[in-house]
């Protein structure tokens, strides 16, 4: 049952991703194939490319493609800002950038969910002098909270002050054919220090309000990398009227869908095309795939009645929240779920109620084993600069490391911060894993990710190394970068007794990750969802 | 200097002729010429308000008065290319690119004359606000009336870009606009071309047939270029004296008055200040007028404790950009490492312009030893001589009437007790336009 209800879903995101790289090849003009395949072809318009080609290689680390596999001591080569190859054989041209790596880990740069304007233009809404936003709402007085099984008005501190954060976009209902795009290409700044300390967190790509932005550092062209790709859906229990609201938007563009199905199936000229006239157009391109159904919810009963929602509809909902997930985690999964959990969020249990409830430390974990795709992002999405440490953006790695202290797969963790955002996102195409054909968007560090004591050493945006540990003055003074291994032909030199004991323990590391190296040989993008059973 | 020296004599001999007597010669310790660098023992010769000689030991002709001070430090006047000195902050976002700066000009204000004796000679005065607040005008700080005080107006347009969606989009609508108009220009020259010509077969018919031969040669060039077209349309207003008279030359439609400055923006006929605030605010300019090839643009900024300018240094200096600036020493974000912009973007190729720290008089006082931390921190000191005075004046468009002691320029000489830069050093006297409008003191 579970399992069928699974696989339909994955064939459609399989081939979307199919669909997606074809696109990818032919827009770079770069497919997987190698420099010297591309030479044999020989077309003299190709030699032209060839010499402004640029070329940026990452030698000889081990390189966790964020889909299951792991290759060690390899190369990952790159063609302007395209991945083109990850292997042991790599013929690196000549001209090409060079990172040597040997002893360090590459994985695929990671997404940022909900991020505040502070890392992409260096200062928050709230803190923007006369506020950037034309469409500014005057945020609601109060807010439900739960007393039981009655919903309770309490007065809203606003949190926006408090925290430097974006203030919570509001639902828009949106009118037809007018789309508000994101006007971060125009507000971006590349030079913004907190960009830096989240670029040196190994964050790569962020989504601010409705677009996913890429990093980039230095230049400011070609930033957005998606946009409007997360409809928001209004889903509380506090407010049935509005759950009402949803149900019938959805049901009416429902209508009109089937509507325009029949009638593009009849193909009869003298009938009128469906009239779009009063169907919301968020829910309808929900229901043409065009968005993802954004909710938030935590408690149980709005987590089933979404799941069943989604059921009803064909959709795959994204839940932000969902800490009692865990509680209906297989009804989730049958939807087709993805979450976007804070696994260090608590919630108390309602005490009044007999079935399970509350946070988990071990809801990601049981979310992920059934088949829900986890995304993971921190407590506060902004980067703070006064209160505690370790709660912010820049502990996106920490974060999901907590997930993992509760039972979820190393490997799932990672996707909870690369690809699964990535398809929340639809940018799953350009970014989220090391693929050829992808963007080249990669973090080098020298340890587990998952760890806290991993630092990145480099991170690389299209091709271009933007961040260097040992050049930034933010963590250059700690720790200092572990030294290459000897390289084998002089390995009879005598080794410091120290550096025997690194290399002994990086040996017992790997060991240890083998197992799951085994399993995964392939760069299969749905290599993540499959894993436990 | 040996070309001057052999040249001298000749303008001597003619100097005084064409001063008509009021020729004057001043002998002092140095001139910092600013173009030709320091002249030690330099002697200046000014007549009819400008600069007629200048070099080392001169030999002056008899007759002319000489005036010895040998303890003087002279330069070139004072220039600041960005000021509203006298004038009040204010102003919000606007976007009105046609108004000048000139109705807020009061010639009864005591500050141009405090500016004056501190050594201050021009002065750009812009408009306040943000957005696109206007066009600023040059002016020197003397004179009983507004007309009296100005030297060119308009001097620059000045536009204020950040990194904002609707920041840049005003700016591309306004060449947008400029498009557009050309477009309807085109369209009309179009028009009026074929109504000139259907004028024509009238009239050539009416006409003698050897006059239409000749018509039929120097129509040939018409179309395909502008001034071979003109030819034909002079031929043409013989032709058509005698039917009309209003439509002969083609008088293009009148652009809207906020049109215009950019128009002339492209046309070269004014150039732009922009101001940043960040790096970033660069390259959103640059997103926004790269395409505009004929525009001439000049980069203004504060320089304040949290300004990361240092990351586009390297780029500015590439595009040999005048930059209009403050002589201050700032911290590299997040750190207390000082860095020198001003020096850093010289050093990468960038033309220098300084202005005061704080736009005030004390400010004004303070100048000069704020540059001159600047040189003892780094920057060549023939360019922060240069910054406030010859690049200050080319950021006005002035630079080939002031800015520098070189023959024929306009006699704006500062007179210093010694070093310029040197914070005890003060004013000895200001000369403007050939005539001491502050005396010396003692």
């Amino acid at each position: 049952m579970i399992g069928r209800a699974r696989t339909l879903p994955f064939l459609a995101l399989f081939a979307l991703i199919a669909g997606s790289r074809i696109t990818s090849q032919q827009e770079g003009g770069e497919g997987g194939s190698p420099p010297a395949a591309q030479e044999a072809e020989g077309a003299e318009t190709r030699k032209d490319d060839e010499k402004d080609a640029k070329y940026f290689a990452i030698v000889g680390a081990d390189v966790y493609t964020g889909t299951g596999a792991i290759l060690r001591g390899a190369t990952l080569l790159a063609r302007n800002g395209k991945i083109t190859e990850i292997g042991y054989d790599v013929v690196v041209p000549d001209g090409a950038e060079e990172l040597e790596a040997r002893g360090l880990r590459v994985y695929p740069g990671l997404i940022a969910l909900g991020a505040t304007s502070r890392v992409s233009t260096g200062v928050t809404a709230v803190e923007r002098a006369g506020g950037g936003r034309e469409w500014e709402q005057p945020e609601p007085e109060v807010e439900i909270r739960w007393d039981g099984l009655l919903p309770v008005p309490v007065p809203r501190e606003d949190p926006s002050h408090v925290t430097g954060e974006d203030p919570p976009e509001p639902f828009q209902a949106e009118e037809e054919g007018e789309e508000k795009k994101s006007e971060i290409e125009d507000t971006f700044d590349p030079f913004n220090p907190f960009l830096v300390l989240a670029l040196a967190t190994g964050i790569t790509t962020v989504q601010q309000s409705s677009a996913a932005v890429k990093l980039k550092r230095y230049e400011i062209d070609g930033v957005l990398l998606g946009d409007r790709h997360l409809a928001s859906i209004p889903w509380d229990l506090g407010n049935p009227s509005g759950i009402k609201s949803t149900r019938d938007k959805f049901a009416k563009a429902a209508e009109y869908q089937r509507a325009l199905r029949a009638w593009r199936e009849r193909n009869d000229k003298d009938q009128k095309e469906p009239s779009k006239r009063g169907v919301d157009t968020t829910a309808n391109r929900v229901l043409t795939g065009d968005a993802l159904a954004h909710f938030r919810a935590s408690r149980r009963e709005e987590l089933l009645g979404i799941a069943r929602f989604a059921q009803e509809h064909g959709f795959r909902p994204v839940i932000e929240g969902c800490e009692e997930g865990w509680t209906v985690a297989d009804e989730l999964g049958r939807a087709g779920a993805y979450a976007i959990l804070t696994p260090r969020h608590r919630m108390p249990k309602e005490e009044r109620f007999v079935r399970a409830g509350g946070a988990s430390i071990e809801n990601a974990a049981l979310l992920h084993r059934s088949g829900v795709q986890v995304a993971v992002r921190p407590d506060s999405t902004t980067i703070d600069m006064i209160g505690t440490a370790g709660r912010d953006l820049l502990a996106l790695p920490v974060e999901a490391g907590f997930a993992v202290r509760g039972g979820l797969p190393d490997e799932a963790a990672l996707a909870a911060m690369t690809i699964v955002p990535a398809r929340v996102l639809g940018i799953d195409h350009r970014v989220g894993s090391l693929a050829p054909g992808k963007d080249c968007d990669a973090i080098v560090t020298d340890g587990d990710i998952l760890h806290y004591q991993t630092f990145v050493q480099y991170a690389v945006v299209d091709g271009k190394l933007v961040y260097d540990k040992e050049k930034e003055i933010y963590f250059a003074h700690i720790r200092p970068r572990p030294k290459p291994p000897a390289p084998e032909a002089a390995a009879e030199e005598p080794m410091g007794e120290a550096e025997l004991e690194k290399a002994g323990a990086g040996e017992k590391e790997e060991k240890e990750e083998g197992e799951e190296e085994d399993e995964s040989s392939g760069e299969d993008e749905k290599k993540p969802d499959d894993g436990d059973e | 200097m040996l070309t001057l020296l052999t040249l001298l004599p000749g303008v001597l001999l003619q100097a005084p002729a064409r001063a008509g007597g009021d020729a004057l010669a001043i002998r002092v310790k140095r001139a910092e010429t600013v173009g030709q660098g320091p002249v030690e023992h330099a002697l200046i010769l000014v007549a009819d308000g400008k600069i007629v000689a200048i070099g080392e030991d001169l030999p002056v002709e008899r007759g002319i008065p000489v005036l010895d001070r040998p303890e003087w430090v002279a330069t070139p006047g004072l220039v600041n290319a960005h000021t509203r000195a006298g004038g009040e902050r204010g102003g919000g976002r606007a976007f009105e690119p046609h108004l000048l700066a000139t109705p807020e000009i009061d010639p009864r204000n005591d500050v141009w004359e405090e500016l004056l004796e501190l050594g201050v000679t021009t002065l750009g005065y812009y408009p306040d606000g943000s957005g696109i607040p206007g066009q600023a005008v040059a002016l020197r700080p003397h004179g009983k009336r507004v007309q009296d005080m100005l030297v060119a107006a308009p001097a620059y347009l000045k536009i204020h870009l950040q990194a904002s969606a609707s920041s840049k989009k005003a700016l591309r609508d306004a060449f947008q606009k400029v498009d557009e108009y050309e477009e309807k220009v085109a369209k009309e020259r179009e028009k009026w071309e074929k109504e000139q010509e259907k004028k024509k077969k009238s009239s050539k018919s009416s006409t003698k047939k050897e006059d239409e031969k000749k018509e039929e040669k120097k129509d040939e060039p018409k179309p395909e270029e502008k001034k071979g077209g003109a030819l034909a349309q002079e031929e043409e207003k013989k032709d058509e004296k005698k039917d009309e008279k209003t439509s002969d030359v083609f008088v293009p439609p009148v652009p809207d008055e906020k049109v215009k400055p950019f128009l002339d923006l492209r046309r070269k006929a004014l150039t732009a200040l922009m101001s940043i605030r960040k790096a970033a605010d660069y390259l959103h300019l640059l997103d926004v007028v790269e395409d505009e090839e004929d525009v001439q643009w000049n980069l203004q900024f504060p320089l304040g404790d949290d300004g990361d300018l240092y990351e586009v240094a390297q780029r500015i200096g590439e595009k040999k950009l005048l930059v209009v600036t403050a002589p201050e020493i700032t911290l590299q974000t997040n750190s207390l490492r000082e860095r020198n912009i001003p020096a850093e973007l010289v050093r990468a190729g960038a033309r220098l312009a300084l202005t005061p720290r704080f736009d005030t008089v004390q400010g004004h006082k303070d100048w000069l030893p704020d540059v001159g931390r600047l040189i003892g921190q780094g920057l060549a000191r023939e360019a922060a001589l240069a910054a406030v005075t010859l690049e200050a004046a080319r950021a006005l468009g002035l630079e080939k009437e002031l800015g520098s002691l070189e023959k024929d320029k306009r006699a704006d000489i500062v007179f210093w007790s010694g070093d310029p830069f040197e914070p005890s050093s003060v004013v000895r006297a200001v000369m403007l336009g050939g005539e001491f409008v502050v005396e010396e003191k003692e």
